[in-house]
């Protein structure tokens, strides 16, 4: 008999993305069937083949399911994407008076000086990045079962955005380099609120399923 | 007859092997056939796909097995050709007859 203990464990982090990519029994099956010939590549050329071959299917599985999520489902990722575009819009424009609301409200900048210059700074980059995280949280819950698809599209249209206005654009190349790090954690934050969704719901399917009746 | 009635190339090729398969028909056999078969490398998530969009056009069905340690503890998914299926794999079948009748320099060439 072959367990995962003889022949060592699939990479965590590529079965991790294979999962969010699929839902339920389906999710199992498929990773079922990349343990087994993990298990049996480990068995005959050794664990490090096994494990090159394990992320080469890996990427190739996810980027096929995302493709036949893409063309199962066009109209209605579209809209979810453009529904996340506008929410985006609003919350982005957020943090910042919040944040200065608060900073005013309790005279920060008069007691705490230090305080005041890293809320007024980084305190509001980081703002940005929860905010793009409940957005990715919203955008994935109106797009049931296609979470990580839905949020990586909206990810990657904010990404040609402002890749575009800065290519347009002679002024601001600068700034937008020197704030490229909050961006990228901005459009990362909406994956992971897209993949927090998608694990909470299929933790949520697995706890009814092992019910007992 | 509209075009919808014929197999893409890949819904083809997957449908044989089920066909070729029978009762063992699960991802790894499928794709392992296809590999042995056609000498193409094959991603499981291919497989998968194909097989979702055939199951959603009525070509082939599926049900899970029981779970098995070699597996980690996870169930194969089987699959089957329905009738529907089988009149599409046919229906293929002919036309790619068809229209390689009389062309001799396929047959040379192989």
């Amino acid at each position: 008999m072959i367990s995962d203990k003889d022949f060592g464990r699939p990479p965590f982090i590529a079965t991790w993305l294979v999962s969010r990519f699929v839902t339920g029994k389906e999710a199992e099956s498929l990773v079922g069937d990349l343990f087994e010939e993990f298990s049996s590549i480990a068995s005959t050329s050794g664990i490090a083949s096994a494990q090159r071959w394990y992320w080469r299917q890996a990427g190739k599985t996810v980027a096929h399911l995302a493709a036949g999520t893409l063309r199962s489902a066009p109209f209605f990722i579209a809209a979810t994407v453009i529904g996340g575009l506008l929410l985006n819009r609003v919350v982005s424009g957020l943090p910042e008076p919040a944040i200065f609301a608060v900073l005013h409200r309790y005279r920060i900048f008069d007691r705490h000086f230090s305080a005041y210059v890293f809320l007024a700074t980084d305190g509001i980059a980081i703002g940005h990045v929860v905010a793009s995280m409940l957005v990715g949280c919203v955008v994935a819950l109106a797009a049931k079962g296609k979470e990580l698809v839905t949020t990586t599209t909206l990810s990657l249209v904010l990404c040609a955005m402002a890749g575009a206005v800065v290519f347009l654009s002679s002024e601001g190349q600068g700034l937008f380099l020197w704030m490229l790090p909050w961006y990228l954690a901005d459009w990362v934050a909406i994956v992971v609120g897209g993949a927090f969704v998608h694990m909470c719901r299929s933790a949520s399917r697995d706890s009814r399923f092992s019910r007992p009746v | 007859m509209s075009n919808r009635d014929y197999l893409g190339e890949f819904e083809h090729i997957i449908l044989l092997a089920l066909l070729r398969l029978q009762d063992r028909a699960y991802g790894v056999n499928v794709r392992q056939e296809i590999e042995s078969c056609t000498h193409r490398e094959v991603s499981v998530g291919a497989v998968y796909a194909t097989l979702d969009r055939l199951e959603k056009k009525g070509y082939v069905k599926s049900w899970f097995g029981e779970p098995t340690p070699e597996r980690g503890g996870r169930s194969k998914r089987f699959f089957t050709v329905t009738a529907k299926g089988m009149t599409a794999v046919n229906r293929t079948q002919h036309a790619l007859q068809t229209m390689t009748e009389g062309l001799d320099f396929i047959r040379s060439s192989s």
